[in-house]
């Protein structure tokens, strides 16, 4: 229990939680100390969605999880998706973010590299290759200190003109200048969000090899990568973090959700994905998942929107017809069944944990309002396409047509044919809620169908509000769900971290900080990354 | 027509009939044999299709009295009981019983008629399930038998044979409706007889969709063809039947016989299909199609069979004809050519008597028809003869008898002047020589114009233009009529005359008499008109071109009995006639094989009408 408590307060506060190991404060004291500093509503939701995580793994953590870490060992991953390349495309399309690839990419590759720092899900930046990092006040040039003796997979030292490089290249507005111990960004126009801009998975400093294969800081290193089929990753041995626990990460892409639920009962995977059905209760009733018993699942904080997305052509141009849709779908009948009571309704492209105002979008289908506004139109089929990858999409897309046909629209779920409307998951990337949405209208192509993509000038709530109600002006998206992500680990692995943003790296939820319980007994060697960023 | 093309006709037509007789007997036999082929396999599909849908229905309803036992059902079925709300659980459920028990369809439905889960659309579930919640009353026992039921899928429509059950745990039923797809898959499990196919139509729309006809391989093709009949047993839920061409060959039709399917209106709570006085509605049309290859192709070979056996029985009907003409027709023909021969004018044809039957008989009563036809004729020449002699001697006596008068009167005052005063007997001499001179020319005139009639010349032809010849006959008058200016000549002359054979100065004397005879008939004036015609454009064996000469006066006219009369020799209206002017015309049309014709009408006038044949070659003429 105590590690449990640990673990919870490294992923608040890192400092707090070296405190607390080093005995200068007792465990408890330091988490509710650590919860009490969270402002306003987010502190509150904070502390129930933390405290229910904070339960969930203590039912989970092994009677043995007190013992010390081992090294070694192969982590076995399974993915859905097939990458062909490590790169993630420097100005990605919304066609770009269709399916999981292009997380799954971020996912793996923020394993090999490092971002400048992270954000913690209070949205509070945590340093990572930067220790410190200052503005001024008007917000356009920045510093950023970078940490000491940190060096690439291939040897060469991250300088801060390494580093300034890499920067310049993936943001060329920017004017990027390095220092003796730090790197500048220079912009014309006022930077407010640049901390959760650089803490994205598109700003990790990576280079690249003569293969082209990415070469980063991070915790593991490219040793061999077969495209859209297999990726072994090499702990890296002088890792500023500190040597994974790992000796090595072996992930199988391509696999179907299916056969991941297999290998893992047959104990030949240690993280598959896992969707809703497979977290829920069978229907005889048992609390029997449908994979082994022993393993275990972890759900991230709801950062997935399931949105209805009319495409440009769509024969749905009328804004009236697609307002009828959206009073027309009964979202909570698709929660409760199709999605087994996962992830919560909304009518707003932020979740409410992250901006507290989703309520104000309902969310209540109203087909009678449906039908007045249908009255003597002209009623074009729809043709409504899904990601077929996606188990629970065909489902819900049949009862979104089902619910529409109720209100006399007619909505073909088909996977062929020139599309009007299309279901979508997009991920919602930074517990940052401007540049959340901004990722979601570039997800969403909200610009291509006819929405400037409106971004806060600041960050207050009522520009943010404001800014997403102008994104769904139109209703050219319908949002739906805010869904988990979904993880099944097996009980080999330990000190398994569910991060809230459904990442790998996130501060107090790294990947590398995991251990196999077949591993050789070691111990643990300080985290140098538990060091407190200033601003 | 002659009688033997008549017989060979006859022979033909016979042969012909018989032919056809027997081809439309064999025909009309075949097509009904046919015809009752494709009733009684039409009634052995549908009888079939009756049976497997009788043994499918059972299959479904014991399939799905197998789910309703199911332990899930069960355990579903108390939840439902117990008012567990969470349905995510049974979300499921129908899919993977339905597949445990190979249902196309399964749904969970709980007492509120509210679908719990679904196997054919699993997004249905929370919706209300119409053949429970339509019922006037919900089931309240298992419904006996399967049903016909339409079925809405998430992108369509289809049919399907059903069955309800109800898992009844506690209090509250839970109803099983499961079914099977009747679609190509259950045609395909009938055993299709040989030529004959299956099509079913699924009565899912108000009106026509080709995409729920179906036959063994899916939507069957040209279903717009089909249309019509189902349509007809939409309307009147009848069994039809009807005749579907695919192409324009005959072969490639297909004989459909149309049944309609049907089921309860209102879902399982409606009295079953299977019992009479349910309300019922037209769920789908069993289509049992037979091809007429067989019956078109058999109908083609007794076609040319019929053919071959009437071109047969044409040339025999042929040799036959040629035979019996051979045999029969000969009289006839010899008979006929007797007659012919008579008819010329040749009274010694005789008939050759070879039979003692009724040709022998007429060949008799023939030959002695003409034997009495020559004896009349002779004795009616001989009588003409007598009768024209008479005639001549009456003419003769009338016509010497004119002269001699004034001669016997010329003679006395001579001889008494001699006697009474011979002084002026010189005087008297001269005045009676004068006179009897002059009668005596009268007398040879008299005499040389019976000699002219008695030696008409044969026609010297040549081409003429006959214009040319009426225009030198007005001439010859011109200055006559310049005298008597009371007459006017009137001459309307075609110019598209051709030139024609005949004998210019023959023709000049026959038109000279006939102007001289308009101008004697008007000695009061008038109007003298002579017009020249072309008659008829076409030669041939009937009708020759010919020229119409025309000459009218406005004179007193004739009677009805002198224009009969008028061209007889010696007959003459004149007071000084000799009656031969009109003869002589006559004989000389007649030399050139023409003909004249006169009307006429009191008062208003006479037209003699020729009408010259315009052939430029010589003919035969009448005269001999």
């Amino acid at each position: 229990m105590r590690r449990i408590a640990y673990r919870f307060l490294a992923a608040i506060n890192p400092a707090r939680a070296d405190q607390a190991r080093a005995g200068t404060g007792t465990l408890a004291r330091s988490c509710w100390a650590q919860l009490g500093s969270c402002p306003g509503s987010r502190q509150r939701l904070l502390r129930k969605s933390l405290l229910c995580a904070v339960l969930a793994s203590a039912a989970f953590v092994p009677a043995n999880a007190a013992t010390r870490p081992r090294y070694g060992g192969t982590l076995r991953v399974m993915f859905q998706s097939a990458p062909n390349t490590l790169d993630l495309p420097a100005r990605a399309t919304p066609t770009d973010y269709e399916g999981t690839t292009y997380w799954d990419t971020a996912h793996v590759l923020s394993l090999i590299g490092d971002t400048l720092l992270t954000l913690d899900a209070q949205d509070r930046p945590q340093p990572a290759l930067a220790t410190a990092w200052r503005s001024d006040n008007s917000r356009r040039h920045w510093e950023f200190t970078l940490r000491r003796g940190v060096s690439f997979h291939d040897g060469s030292v991250a300088s801060p003109a390494a580093v300034a490089q890499i920067l310049a290249a993936l943001h060329p507005t920017w004017n990027v200048h390095a220092s003796a111990d730090s790197v500048s960004i220079d912009s014309d126009a006022p930077l407010p969000s640049l901390l959760a801009e650089l803490a994205l998975p598109r700003n990790l400093l990576l280079k690249r090899n003569a293969n082209h294969l990415p070469v980063g800081t991070g915790p593991f290193l490219v040793a061999e990568w077969r495209p859209g089929n297999l990726l072994k990753l090499a702990a890296y041995e002088d890792s500023w973090a500190g040597r994974p626990f790992v000796d090595a990460l072996e992930i199988e892409f391509g696999k179907a959700l299916r056969d991941q639920a297999i290998a893992l009962e047959l104990d030949k995977a240690d993280i598959i994905e896992a969707t809703p059905q497979a977290t829920n209760t069978s229907i005889n009733g048992s609390q029997r998942p449908s994979t082994s018993s022993s393993s275990s699942f972890s759900s991230s904080l709801p950062v997935e929107l399931l949105a209805l997305v009319f495409s440009s052509n769509s024969k749905a141009q009328d804004p009236r017809l697609r307002q009828a849709l959206a009073l027309a779908i009964d979202r909570k009948p698709i929660q409760s069944v199709l999605l087994k009571g996962a992830g919560e309704t909304t009518a707003a492209i932020l979740p409410n944990w992250m901006t507290g105002y989703s309520a104000v979008f309902s969310t209540q289908a109203n087909p009678q309002h449906a039908r007045a506004l249908l009255a003597g139109a002209q009623l074009p089929a729809l043709n409504l396409s899904y990601d077929p990858r996606d188990p629970q999409a065909q489902l819900i897309a049949e009862r979104i047509a089902l619910n529409a046909r109720e209100v006399g629209i007619t909505v073909q779920v088909s996977l062929s044919g020139a599309e009007d409307i299309r279901l979508v998951r997009i991920v919602l990337p930074s517990p940052d809620p401007t540049t959340s949405l901004a990722e979601a209208a570039a997800q969403l192509g909200l610009a291509q169908i006819g929405h400037t993509q409106q971004t806060p000038d600041d960050n207050s709530l009522d520009e943010l509000y404001l800014a997403e109600r102008g994104l769904l002006e139109g209703y050219a998206v319908i949002p739906l769900f805010h869904l988990p992500l979904e993880t099944a680990v097996s009980t080999r692995v330990r000190d398994w971290q569910p991060d809230p943003m459904g990442g790998w790296s996130g501060p107090g939820f790294a990947l590398a900080d995991l251990w196999l319980a077949d591993g050789r007994q070691a111990s643990p060697a300080p985290d140098p990354r538990h060091e407190a960023g200033s601003q | 027509m002659s009688f033997r093309k008549k017989l060979l006709l006859l022979f033909a037509v016979t042969v012909l009939l018989c032919v056809a007789v027997i081809s439309a007997s064999v025909y009309s036999t075949i097509r009904h044999s046919f015809e009752q082929a494709d009733r009684d396999r039409a009634d052995a599909v549908a009888a079939q299709f009756r049976s497997e849908f009788q043994r499918r229905g059972s299959e479904v309803e014991r399939k799905v009295e197998s789910v309703a036992a199911s332990e899930t059902v069960q355990r579903i079925a108390l939840d439902v009981d117990r008012g567990a709300s969470d349905s995510s659980a049974y979300v499921s459920a129908a899919h993977m019983l339905a597949a445990q028990q190979q249902l196309d369809f399964l749904e969970l439905v709980d007492w509120r008629a509210t679908i719990l889960s679904s196997a054919q659309w699993q997004a249905k579930f929370g919706y209300p399930e119409a053949a429970i919640a339509d019922a006037a009353t919900p089931p309240t026992a298992s419904p006996a038998g399967a049903f016909l039921k339409r079925e809405e899928l998430p992108d369509s429509a289809t049919l399907g044979l059903f069955a309800v059950r109800i898992a009844r745990v506690a209090e509250q039923p839970l109803y099983v409706i499961g079914g099977e797809r009747l679609d190509q898959a259950f045609l395909s499990t009938l055993d299709i007889p040989t030529g004959t196919r299956v099509m079913l139509y699924q009565n899912l729309d108000p009106n026509w969709n080709p995409k729920s006809l179906l036959d063994l391989n899916g939507p069957a093709a040209g279903s717009e063809k089909i249309a019509p009949l189902v349509a007809k047993v939409r309307d009147t839920q009848k069994e039809s039947q009807g005749v579907i061409h695919w192409s324009s060959d005959p072969a490639d039709a297909e004989v459909f016989h149309a049944i309609p399917l049907t089921g309860p209106a209102l879902g399982p709570s409606a009295q079953s299909a299977n019992q009479p006085g349910g309300t019922q509605q037209l769920m789908g049309v069993l289509l049992v199609g037979s091809s007429r290859r067989p019956l078109i192709e058999l109908q083609r070979q007794i076609i040319s069979t019929a053919m071959l056996v009437g071109g047969i029985g044409i040339l025999v009907a042929v040799l036959a004809s040629v035979w019996f003409a051979a045999r029969v027709t000969r009289p006839v023909v010899s008979l006929a050519e007797a007659a012919r021969r008579v008819a010329a004018g040749d009274l010694g044809a005789k008939v050759e008597v070879e039979s003692r039957d009724e040709l022998g008989e007429l060949a008799v009563s023939f030959n002695r028809m003409t034997e009495d036809l020559a004896q009349q004729k002779d004795r009616t020449l001989q009588a003409e003869r007598v009768a024209a002699w008479r005639e001549l001697a009456r003419r003769l006596a009338h016509e010497l008898k004119n002269p001699l008068f004034p001669l016997q009167v010329t003679v006395e005052n001579l001889m008494r002047a001699k006697q009474k005063s011979p002084q002026m007997f010189e005087e008297v001499f001269a005045e009676s020589t004068t006179t009897l001179l002059a009668e005596i020319d009268n007398l040879k005139t008299i005499v040389s114009r019976f000699s002219e009639f008695s030696k008409m010349p044969q026609p010297q032809r040549q081409p003429t233009q006959i214009n040319d010849v009426v225009r030198s006959v007005l001439r010859v008058f011109q200055a006559q009529l310049q005298e008597q200016s009371q007459i006017s000549v009137h001459s309307d002359l075609s110019e598209a005359l051709p030139e024609v054979s005949v004998d210019p100065d023959l023709l000049h004397r026959a038109l000279q008499n006939l102007v001289l005879n308009g101008i004697d008939a008007m000695p009061e004036g008038g109007v003298l008109t002579i017009r020249t015609a072309r008659l008829g454009d076409r030669i041939d064996d009937r009708i020759n071109a010919r020229i119409e000469i025309s000459v009218s006066d406005t004179g007193a006219g004739l009677t009805q009995e002198e224009c009969s009369r008028l061209f007889t020799p010696y007959y003459t209206t004149k007071q000084h006639g000799t009656g031969l002017g009109l003869a002589i015309v006559q004989s000389v049309v007649s030399d050139h094989g023409g003909k004249i014709s006169v009307e006429s009408a009191k008062e208003k006038g006479t037209t003699f009408r020729i009408e010259l044949p315009c052939e430029t070659g010589h003919w035969q003429t009448g005269r001999t």
